[in-house]
């Protein structure tokens, strides 16, 4: 079978199981007793095997099924989750991501065998192998002679196969038949010539599988795959289909000799169920009455009433993890939603012509009906282009939940006790924003919990709770998110990293005296500049936070810290929420037009020359008791002088986190809707230009980028 | 096959003019030519760019090839045309021209290869000299015209 097409359904599929048994990893180790969070990991690790063995990985798939063997015992309450399991479960879901991620670059999931973890696996279920099977068959002897008889009626099931069902398997036949499917216990017997056994029960499976699941197979289907059985094997189908159906379908198989089959009851599994084989009987012919019928008989009377066990798993634990409850979406490549995203670019750039025409032109009777349809179109677009934003927006969810594995990880390594809490995970970003975001936020936290924190014994010697924390807050305001990773350890000891600073030759003695705290704690962004004393493999090999700022300055956003020494320190980074098209003021400076974005204007004013005021030699305004900087534009942007200066001067003044600052600006021409494009590769980005625009008139305006102009 | 062989054979070139020298730019790589416009500049760049157009939608950045090569300042009159080129996969870029003359075929012994000369650093951008009735043209080697490499 050609899966090839499958693949990236089934790389987002088991992305999506990994995270999830993560997350579910990570409660089991909180609380080691909670029967749904086992269930969940068993199904899970099921799910993957399954979609692995479907995809032929067979590395992948060999793993998942140790992994879900351990979980079979830990669910029928053979063994408990120790600390021990949980780190091995965790070394899994590496191995497991690895393979992914070999599979996401080269479709092949590598020829790592990760055979010591499936050793460790197969050790735990070792060590107490030979109790519980002892304990599982006590309980069936009455039912083998049930089963007996049954069997000679159906025409040879094999009776140890059907006895040597294991609890969860029982469970899983009851919970099939709960809902509302027949289970058939089948046995198919290949040619004595037959070559390829393995691989004629595997069709045989395939077939069954078109239109029911297979709860059981006996043997394994490890054993089937290794031809380890002699000619016959069985297995158990839940369908809604009649038996008819599945034993034509398994005959179907060339060199098949023989299949037959019969239906389990739920009363079959009882142990108690022995005084009325022949009820079980009789049903079972009623079973073989075509489906629909039998379906909504068997809703009508429901099965006798199973009070085996007080945890039974959720009903239809396969079909359960197959469809996961999940709102009506469909996946749509992000090149697709870019081409939309373009053509609404478009789109706005013809409206914008539109609107320059229908302002420029004289004034008529017609023009009337003109200007309304006009605001008309703008009222679409500006419509069109925010639900087409929208649907480009995930959660930061994504980007974020592995952190909480992480935190847990590298409070081992360090040996440091540490807690993650995360709020506004639910904040959107634009889907390229929320993928890129991963690394630089992991970097902060690896830097917050290795540099930040302090260890247990000098937490305690400063009257702080031995446990750390560590805070990844999200929030949006205006037209950016903000993620704010917060610590409460030990803080930025400026004096280390002046220190640091002039031992490396960044800094001169004497400039290290004049400057404030925030530009000696900006030093830490500098390239090659790592605070820690001790490399560690966590963080300290001198890539870091300069990497974190050219990452987030590589998507529009920015990142400050605040910290206050012996209290802790606060990163936080600003992202755009879009990056395409935005809400611009268009101003004028020396005839040259420029775009500043509407988001980081806090307001305009206009202000006498008279007011201006030298703060060290800078232009400074002071505007209602504050005082913020004058940055003339021209002069920045290399334009010939003003030959008189006017009285009267235009400020816009914009904001960057707390920062202000005033933009001195010839003319205000007004708001307009912008699309964002880039200069392209040839010219050198000077970085006070993010990008240019199309104006309605075909001219194009140059964009500011106030975060480097402050 | 025939015309396979031919096309190896013979490359088409448009001739344009620079000051007093004439240039040749390979077919190939040239997306489209466009009548002299208003350029927007942009600060602080490399000086021999001289700022951004808007072609159909898109942003393309136009270089002057004179200032870049070191010849004297292009002298913008009613024949100056900007010629964007395409090359692979790093967009569209303009050059400004004085002149665009013609197309013409050249066959590969009509082509004189180049040493590269040290010392003249003109060379540097030129992969070849074209005869053509009784005329010589320079053939410009584009990717080192585009490259970030600039003659001091």
């Amino acid at each position: 079978m050609d899966v090839s097409q499958y693949l990236e359904i089934f790389i987002d599929e088991t992305k999506e199981h990994l995270q999830n048994l993560s997350d579910c990893i990570m409660t089991l180790e909180r609380e080691p007793e909670n029967m749904d969070t086992i269930n969940e990991i068993f199904r899970a690790a099921h799910s993957l095997k399954g979609m692995a063995g479907t995809m032929g990985f067979k590395r992948m798939q060999h793993l998942t099924h140790d992994m879900e063997n351990v979980f079979q015992e830990v669910r029928s309450g053979n063994k408990s989750v120790t600390s021990s399991l949980v780190d091995i479960l965790f070394r899994c879901l590496d191995a497991l991501d690895e393979y992914l991620e070999n599979i996401q670059n080269t479709s092949d999931e590598g020829t790592d065998d990760n055979a010591s973890i499936i050793q460790e696996l197969n050790d735990i279920l070792a060590g107490d192998g030979g109790a519980d099977t002892a304990e599982k068959e006590a309980p069936q002897e009455p039912e083998t002679l049930e089963e007996d008889k049954a069997a000679e009626e159906a025409g040879g099931l094999k009776e140890d196969a059907l006895s040597q069902l294991a609890d969860q398997e029982r469970d899983a036949i009851r919970d099939a038949i709960e809902s509302g499917q027949h289970v058939y216990g089948i046995t198919a017997v290949v040619n004595e010539d037959c070559m390829l056994k393995a691989a004629r029960a595997f069709l045989v499976f395939k077939a069954v599988e078109e239109f029911g699941n297979i709860l059981v197979y006996k043997p394994s289907a490890q054993e089937v795959e290794d031809e380890n059985f002699e000619l016959e094997f069985a297995f158990y189908l839940a369908t809604k289909e009649p038996l008819e159906r599945a034993i034509e379908a398994a005959k179907g198989v060339s060199e098949i000799a023989e299949v037959t089959g019969r239906e389990i009851r739920t009363e079959d599994l009882e142990t108690k169920a022995a005084p009325e084989p022949e009820a079980a009987q009789d049903q079972k012919s009623a079973g073989e009455e075509p489906a629909g019928e039998k379906a909504s008989e068997e809703k009508a009377a429901p099965p006798v009433p199973v009070k085996s066990e007080k945890t039974a798993p959720p009903a239809g634990k396969k079909q359960a993890a197959n469809k996961p409850v999940t709102s009506r979406t469909v996946r749509v490549d992000i090149e697709k939603l870019d081409a939309v995203m373009n053509q609404v670019s478009e789109l706005i750039i013809a409206k914008n012509s539109l609107v320059s025409i229908s302002t420029t032109e004289g004034t008529n009777m017609q023009n009337q009906t003109f200007h309304e349809q006009i605001e008309y179109l703008e009222r679409i677009t500006t419509d069109l282009h925010e639900s087409v934003m929208k649907v480009r927006m995930v959660p930061i969810e994504s980007a974020v939940n592995k952190f909480p594995r992480m935190i847990r990880d590298l409070s081992k390594k360090l040996d440091k006790k540490m807690e993650l809490y995360m709020t506004g995970e639910d904040t959107e970003l634009d889907r390229t924003v929320v993928d890129q975001i991963g690394d630089p936020l992991q970097h902060l936290l690896r830097n917050s919990a290795d540099h930040g924190l302090e260890s247990a014994e000098i937490r305690k010697e400063r009257g702080k709770p031995e446990t750390g924390m560590i805070r990844l807050n999200a929030f949006q305001e205006g037209n950016n998110v903000i993620i704010e990773v917060s610590d409460d350890g030990g803080g930025i000891d400026t004096e280390a990293v002046k220190e640091k600073a002039i031992e490396r030759g960044i800094i001169s003695k004497e400039q290290s005296e004049t400057m404030s705290q925030k530009e000696i704690i900006d030093l830490l962004f500098l390239p090659s500049f790592s605070m820690a004393k001790k490399i560690t493999d966590v963080s300290g090999r001198g890539v870091g936070l300069d990497v974190v700022k050219s990452n987030i300055e590589a998507l529009g956003g920015d990142v400050e810290v605040a910290s206050v020494i012996g209290e802790g320190s606060k990163f936080t980074v600003r992202l755009p929420l879009t990056l395409a098209i935005i809400q611009a003021l268009m101003v004028e400076v020396r005839e040259e037009k420029y775009a500043i974005a509407l988001g980081s204007i806090q307001k305009i004013e206009d202000i006498s020359v008279n007011e201006i005021k030298y703060v060290q030699a800078e232009e400074v305004i002071n505007i209602r008791g504050q005082v913020i900087p004058l940055i003339r534009l021209d002069r920045i942007l290399d334009l010939e002088p003003m030959e008189e200066e006017s009285e009267n001067l235009t400020v816009v003044i914009v904001k960057k986190g707390e920062k202000l600052a005033g933009l001195v600006v010839d003319k205000l021409i007004g708001q307009q809707e912008i699309v964002i494009k880039p200069l392209g590769k040839y010219i050198d980005n000077n970085k006070l230009i993010s990008g240019a625009t199309i104006l309605g008139d075909g001219e194009v305006a140059l964009i500011l980028d106030v975060n480097t102009l402050m | 096959m025939a015309n396979i062989i031919v096309e190896n054979e013979t490359k088409q070139y448009i001739v344009v003019r620079l000051g007093d020298e004439q240039y040749g730019i390979d077919i190939r790589y040239i997306d489209n030519i466009v009548r002299m416009q208003k350029i927007t500049g942009i600060p602080k760049i490399q000086p021999y760019f001289k700022g951004i157009i808007n072609l159909r939608g898109e942003i393309v950045p136009v270089m002057s090839i004179c200032t870049k090569m070191g010849l004297s300042e292009d002298e913008l009159t009613n024949d100056s045309r900007i010629i964007i080129l395409k090359i692979e996969e790093q967009g569209l870029i303009g050059i400004i021209v004085d002149e665009v003359k013609e197309v013409v075929t050249l066959s590969v012994d009509e082509i004189d290869k180049v040493a590269h000369d040290v010392k003249d650093e003109k060379a540097n951008f030129i992969n070849g000299v074209g005869k053509h009735d009784g005329e010589l043209i320079s053939l410009f080697d584009l990717n080192s015209v585009v490259s970030e490499k600039e003659v001091v």
